[in-house]
C-alpha cells in the first residue's frame, strides 16, 4: 500500500472523526442551524392555523393577522399554514398532545369530533354578549351549534351550486342551465357539452373527499331522500335515494360525461379541471369563483342552483368555514379577540369578498358587492331551499364519511358496487357510528 | 452440434445490433421520465397546461426555480437546508458509532455475536410503519416534535443496522496481522483501528456513510409524521406538502423534483464505484 | 486464538486481565448502537406490540382502554385488511419478478464492454437513488390524464382515442404503480447482478467455447448457476422491502381508488393518518412484522446451503 495515500486517508478520517465528535456533542442542544426563530417580543403569541394555503388566500391572511396586531399591543398573532390535506390530522393530532393552536379555521363538520374529544369549549354565554351576535345569520349559528352550545364563529357560509361556461354553451349551442332546471335538462347540458375529441367534458364530478358523497346526497334528497328518518335512524339506503343515485352515478358510468379521472378528483381536481378548461361544468360552493375568474374570466362563466329532481325537490348544503378556539390553547383570551376582530364588519367584508365566500353577517352580506356577482347568483338564489348538512346530525360522522364513506362511493362510481349495495354499506357504516 | 460459424454469427448479432438498441432502450427508459421533468421545469404555465402538449419549453426561463425556491409556503431553500442538515448529521453520526460497534463484531469475540448479526440483518427487515406510532408518541413526550434531532434519531433505526452490517463485513477482510503489530507498538485498541484498520477500510467506510446520507435523503413517512411547522420539513416532506396545497402546480414541483435530485444524482455519479462496489459486497456476502 | 497467544505479553499490571478488558472493549465499542437501536426499534416495537393491545383512537380518547386481542379479532374481520394483503401480494409479486428480468436484461447489457460504458452505467442507475417522493410525483404527471406524457405519446402514436385516467381506474391503477416501482427498482437488481456477472472467471466461458457451446448454452450452464447464489439474496432481500415499501403508493393513489391499490402497509398508514386509530394500526403492524419475520426465517434457511460466489 502506497505511504502516501494512507497518510491522505487518515486525515480525512481524522477530520470525520472530528466533525462525528463535534455532532454528537452538539446533538443534544443544537435545534436551528441557520435561521433562529423570529420570536415577537412583549405581546403574547396567538396561534392561529389557517388551512387553505393558496397564494391568494395566504396573502389576505397574512395581512389581517398584521393589521389586528398593529390594532393592538396585547397580542400578536402568528399564523400557521396546513395543507387542507392535512389540517384535520394534524390538529387532531396536536389535541392529543395538548398543544393545540390557539385559534384554527376549520369546516363546521370537524367541529363535532373535537368537541367529542373534549378539546372546544362552550362559547355560548361569551357569544351572546359580543357585539355583533345577532347580525350573523341565524342559521350560520346553527352550523357551529353542537348539542345546543356555540362552539366556534362562523366566519364565512356558503352553499352549493353549479358552475358553468356560458362562452362554450353559446358556441356549442346547448340550452343554458336555468335557476329552475331539472335532471333532465342537467344531462342533455353535460352531454353536448362533452366533446371528447377537444378534451372536454361536461360535468366534472368530484370522487375524492367528503364532498364526493355530500354533492351525491344533495342528488338524492332532491328525488325525495333523506339521511335520517322522522324515527331519528338512518334511512339513507331508501328506493327514493338509490334511484337518484343510479342517475348520478350514470353520468359517469354510462353517459361518459364525466373526465376519466372522477374517482380520484378531489377539490383540487374539480376546480382545477374547470379551470384548464377540461370540464364544463361542476359542483362547489362560492368558494372557487374568485380563482375562477382568473383562470377562465369572469363573463365566460356564470353559477345556477342545483336541479330539480323527479321529486320535484332540490337542496343544497349549506355549511361554514368556521374559526375555533381550543380548550387547551395558551392564549384563548387573545384568542378570541381575534376571532371577534375577524368578525367585524372590515376584515369580515375583506376576507369574504376576497374569496368569493359569503359573509355570515347580514349586514355585510347585502352589499351589492355580493348580490349582484353573477358568479354569486346560483348561491345567493339557493338559499331559500339550503339546509345545514343533514352529516352534522353525529359527531362520529364526520371523519368515517371521508374514510369508509368514500372508498365505497368510489366502488359505486366503478361500478363495483351498485348504487343500493353501496346505499346499504353506507347505512350501516352511518348506523354504527351514531353517537 | 453446431458449427463455429453459426456460434459467431450468434455473437456478433448479440454484440452488435442488439446490444447497441438494448443499450439505447435502457438508457431511454431510465432518462426519459426525468427528461421530461427537466423539461417542465422551464416550462411557463401557458405551456404546461396547453392543449395538445407542448413538450419543449420556448424559453429556459428559471421562473420556476426561483419561485420554489424563495416561496413561502413552500420555501425550497428552507427544506434544501434541513435536508442536508438531517442527512449530513445523520450520515456521520450513523458512521461514527457502526465503526465502533463494526469494529467490535470483527474482532472481539463474545457471548451472543452471531445472534447480535441475526438481530442487525432482521432488523432492516422491520416495516417503518411500525415505528411510526411509538415513535411518534416516544418524541412527542420527550419534546422533540418539531426538531432535527427527532428526525436524525428516528434515522437510525434504518441507517444503523445496514451500515453495521456492511462494516463488520470490510473490517473482517482486512488482515489482522496489520493490526497486531499496531498493537505491540503498544498503540491500544482505539489507536489500532484508527491508524491501522480505518484507512485500509476507508473506501467502504466512505461507501456505507454515503448510503445512510443517501438513505435518509428520500426518508418520508417519519419526516411527515415528527414534523408539523413548514420551516422544519425535508425536502421529501416538502415535495409531499406542495402536493396537497390548493392545486398541484407542476412547473413549480418539477423544479423542487429536480432540486430534490440533483445533490444525490451527483453524489451517487461522483462515487458510484465505491458505492456500488460497497452495497453489492453485502449481497455477495449474503 | 493462537494469534492471540502472541500478543498476551502483559504491559503493566492491569486491574483486569487482558481477555477481560477484550470483551469489556467490544462491549464499550457496541454500546452507543445498542442505544441508539435501543431507543429507535427496539423500545417502539415493544410499545407497538403494547399499543395493538390497547382501544386508542385519537378523536375517541373516553373510549382509551386495554381490551386484549380485540382489536386483533376485529382484523379477521376486516375485508380491507385481506383485500389488502392480496394486494401486497400482486405488488410484490408483479414488482420484484419485472424488476428481476428488467434488472438481468440491463445487466447482461451492462456486463459487455462498450465506448462510455462508465457513463451509461451511471445514468441507468440514477432511477434507483433518487427519493421515492420524487419518483411517486414523477410519474403522477407522466400519467396525469389531460397533460401527462405517457397520454400524449399513445394518442400521437394513434393507439389511443380516449383519454386514459391510469391512476384513476381500479384495474388500471395497481399495474400503473407496479410499473413505477419497477422504473426504480431495475437498477437495484442490475447493480447486483452485475457485480455477480464480474465475479465469473472468464476461464469458465473460454472453456465452455473450447467445447463448442453456444451462447444460450454458456448462459444457461455457466451464467446462471454462477449467479444463483447472489439471485436468491437480491430477490429475498427485495421481496422484503417491496413489502414494506409504502412512500410510492402513499404518494400516488393513497391506496385508492376503491382500495384497489391498499396494500397492508399503505393500510396501517391509512388507519394511523386518517383515522387516526392508532391502537388498530399498531396491530396492522405488528401483523407485517410478524410475516416479514416469518419470510426472514424461511429466507434464512434457504439461503444457509447458498455459498457467497465472492
Amino acid at each position: 500500500m502506497d505511504e502516501r495515500w494512507r497518510l491522505s486517508r487518515r486525515q480525512i478520517l481524522k477530520g470525520m472523526a472530528a466533525a462525528g465528535a463535534l455532532t454528537t456533542a452538539e446533538l443534544a442542544w443544537w435545534d436551528e442551524p441557520l435561521i433562529a426563530p423570529r420570536r415577537a417580543w412583549g405581546a403574547q403569541p396567538v396561534r392561529f392555523q389557517f388551512s387553505v394555503p393558496e397564494p391568494k388566500r395566504t396573502a389576505l391572511v397574512e395581512s389581517l393577522a398584521q393589521r389586528f396586531n398593529q390594532s393592538q399591543k396585547d397580542f400578536e398573532v402568528k399564523v400557521e399554514f396546513v395543507p387542507q390535506a392535512q389540517a384535520r390530522q394534524k390538529l387532531i393530532t396536536s389535541i392529543a398532545a395538548g398543544t393545540p393552536p390557539d385559534v384554527a379555521q376549520v369546516w363546521d363538520n370537524w367541529v363535532g369530533e373535537f368537541d367529542g374529544m373534549n378539546a372546544v369549549e362552550d362559547l355560548t354565554p361569551k357569544v351572546r354578549d359580543w357585539s355583533g351576535y345577532k347580525d350573523v345569520l341565524p342559521l350560520a349559528w346553527e352550523t357551529v351549534t353542537v348539542k345546543k352550545r356555540i362552539l366556534s364563529f362562523p366566519w364565512v357560509v356558503t352553499n352549493d351550486g353549479v358552475y358553468w361556461r356560458t362562452d362554450r354553451a353559446k358556441e356549442y349551442g346547448a340550452k343554458p342551465p336555468k335557476d329552475d332546471w331539472n335532471f333532465d335538462d342537467f344531462l342533455a347540458y353535460a352531454k353536448t357539452m362533452t366533446k371528447p375529441d377537444k378534451n372536454q367534458y361536461g360535468f366534472g364530478m368530484r370522487g375524492q373527499g367528503t364532498w364526493a358523497v355530500l354533492y351525491a346526497t344533495e342528488f338524492m334528497y332532491a328525488n325525495g331522500a333523506q339521511v335520517l328518518g322522522k324515527d331519528g335512524k338512518v334511512a339513507i339506503n331508501s328506493k327514493e335515494a338509490a334511484e337518484a343515485l343510479d342517475w348520478y352515478l350514470d353520468l359517469f358510468r354510462k353517459h361518459k360525461v364525466c373526465p376519466p379521472s372522477v374517482p380520484t378528483d378531489g377539490w383540487r381536481g374539480i376546480v382545477e379541471g374547470f379551470g384548464r378548461g377540461v370540464t364544463n361544468s361542476y359542483i362547489h360552493n362560492s368558494g372557487s369563483s374568485e380563482e375562477q375568474k382568473d383562470f377562465v374570466k369572469p363573463e365566460n362563466f356564470a353559477t345556477v342552483p342545483l336541479p330539480f329532481g323527479p321529486a320535484k325537490k332540490r337542496s343544497s348544503f349549506y355549511f361554514s368555514e368556521t374559526l375555533t378556539p381550543f380548550k387547551a390553547g395558551k392564549a384563548r383570551e387573545g384568542g378570541f379577540k381575534f376571532m371577534a376582530w375577524a368578525m367585524e364588519p372590515e376584515p369580515h367584508f375583506m376576507y369574504s369578498k376576497a374569496l368569493g365566500l359569503l359573509p355570515a353577517r347580514k349586514t355585510v352580506a347585502e352589499r351589492p358587492e355580493f348580490t349582484r356577482d353573477p358568479a354569486l347568483a346560483g348561491f345567493i338564489k339557493s338559499f331559500p331551499f339550503s339546509i345545514v348538512s343533514p352529516y352534522l346530525a353525529h359527531a362520529g360522522w364526520g371523519g368515517k364519511l371521508d374514510s369508509e364513506g368514500v372508498p365505497l362511493f368510489q366502488q359505486a362510481l366503478v361500478g363495483r358496487l351498485t348504487a343500493r349495495e353501496f346505499l346499504d354499506k353506507f347505512a350501516e357504516v352511518l348506523s354504527k357510528n351514531m353517537s | 452440434m453446431r458449427s463455429r460459424g453459426g456460434l459467431d454469427t450468434a455473437e456478433r448479432v448479440l454484440g452488435g445490433p442488439v446490444l447497441w438498441a438494448g443499450l439505447a432502450a435502457l438508457t431511454a427508459f431510465a432518462l426519459a421520465p426525468f427528461v421530461w421533468v427537466l423539461l417542465a421545469s422551464f416550462k411557463t404555465r401557458a405551456e404546461l397546461y396547453a392543449t395538445p402538449l407542448v413538450w419543449l419549453p420556448t424559453s429556459l426561463s428559471l421562473a420556476n426555480y426561483v419561485e420554489a425556491w424563495t416561496s413561502k409556503l413552500t420555501p425550497f431553500s428552507r427544506f434544501f437546508a434541513n435536508s442536508l442538515w438531517v442527512s449530513s448529521v445523520t450520515m456521520v453520526a450513523t458512521t461514527a458509532i457502526s465503526v465502533l460497534a463494526g469494529y467490535a463484531l470483527a474482532r472481539f469475540r463474545f457471548a451472543g455475536r452471531q445472534t447480535v448479526m441475526l438481530v442487525f440483518l432482521a432488523t432492516q427487515m422491520f416495516p417503518a410503519v411500525l415505528l411510526i406510532a411509538p415513535l411518534l408518541s416516544q418524541w412527542h413526550a420527550l419534546g422533540l416534535i418539531d426538531t432535527y434531532q427527532a428526525l436524525i434519531y428516528s434515522n437510525f433505526s434504518f441507517t444503523v443496522p445496514f451500515t453495521v452490517w456492511m462494516l463488520v463485513g470490510y473490517f473482517e477482510s482486512i488482515p489482522r496481522e496489520l493490526e497486531e503489530s499496531a498493537l505491540m507498538d503498544g498503540c491500544g485498541r482505539f489507536g489500532a483501528l484508527c491508524r491501522v484498520v480505518l484507512p485500509l477500510a476507508a473506501p467502504g467506510v466512505a461507501a456505507t456513510a454515503i448510503f445512510a446520507f443517501v438513505s435518509s435523503w428520500s426518508e418520508l413517512l417519519f419526516a411527515i409524521t415528527f414534523t408539523s411547522q413548514t420551516e422544519m420539513r425535508t425536502l421529501s416532506a416538502g415535495l409531499l406538502f406542495m402536493v396537497g396545497q390548493y392545486e398541484i402546480q407542476w412547473g413549480q414541483l418539477s423544479a423542487g423534483v429536480i432540486i430534490s435530485t440533483l445533490p444525490v444524482a451527483v453524489l451517487f455519479t461522483v462515487l458510484q464505484r465505491h458505492l456500488i462496489r460497497g452495497l453489492t459486497a453485502g449481497a455477495l456476502k449474503g | 486464538m493462537a494469534r492471540e497467544a502472541t500478543l498476551a505479553r502483559p504491559l503493566a499490571r492491569p486491574l483486569l486481565t487482558r481477555r477481560a478488558r477484550e470483551v469489556l472493549t467490544g462491549y464499550l465499542y457496541l454500546l452507543p448502537v445498542v442505544i441508539a437501536l435501543g431507543a429507535t426499534v427496539v423500545v417502539p416495537i415493544v410499545r407497538a406490540i403494547q399499543m395493538s393491545l390497547y382501544r386508542n383512537v385519537l378523536i375517541k380518547p373516553q373510549e382509551y382502554g386495554f381490551i386484549g386481542l380485540g382489536n386483533y379479532a376485529r382484523l379477521l374481520d376486516d375485508d380491507v385488511f385481506w383485500l389488502s394483503l392480496w394486494n401486497s401480494f400482486y405488488w410484490v409479486f408483479g414488482s420484484v419478478s419485472l424488476q428481476f428480468l428488467g434488472g438481468f436484461v440491463a445487466a447482461l447489457l451492462l456486463h459487455q464492454s462498450f465506448q462510455g460504458r462508465a457513463a451509461v452505467r451511471t445514468l441507468t442507475l440514477l432511477p434507483w437513488i433518487i427519493p421515492g417522493v420524487v419518483v411517486a410525483l414523477i410519474w403522477e404527471y407522466l400519467y396525469q390524464p389531460n397533460y401527462g406524457a405517457l397520454n400524449d405519446l399513445l394518442a400521437r402514436a394513434g393507439l389511443m382515442t380516449d383519454k386514459v385516467a391510469w391512476l384513476s381506474n381500479p384495474s388500471l391503477a395497481m399495474p400503473a404503480v407496479i410499473a413505477t416501482n419497477v422504473w426504480r427498482g431495475v437498477p437495484f437488481f442490475a447493480i447486483m447482478l452485475l457485480a455477480g456477472l464480474q465475479a465469473i472467471a472468464d476461464e469458465l466461458y473460454e472453456a465452455a467455447r473450447v467445447d463448442g457451446a453456444g451462447v444460450l448454452e454458456r448462459f444457461w450452464h455457466i451464467t446462471l448457476p454462477m449467479l444463483r447464489p447472489i439471485i436468491v439474496v437480491a430477490t429475498a432481500t427485495r421481496i422484503i422491502w417491496t413489502f414494506n415499501y409504502a412512500d410510492l403508493i402513499f404518494v400516488m393513489t393513497s391506496g385508492g381508488p376503491a382500495n384497489a391499490t391498499q396494500i397492508t402497509s399503505t393500510y396501517t398508514l391509512l388507519q394511523a393518518y386518517s383515522n387516526l386509530d392508532f391502537g388498530y394500526a399498531a396491530t396492522l403492524s405488528v401483523v407485517l412484522l410478524l410475516i416479514m419475520l416469518a419470510f426472514t426465517l424461511l429466507y434464512l434457511r434457504v439461503t444457509r446451503g447458498v455459498e457467497p460466489v465472492a
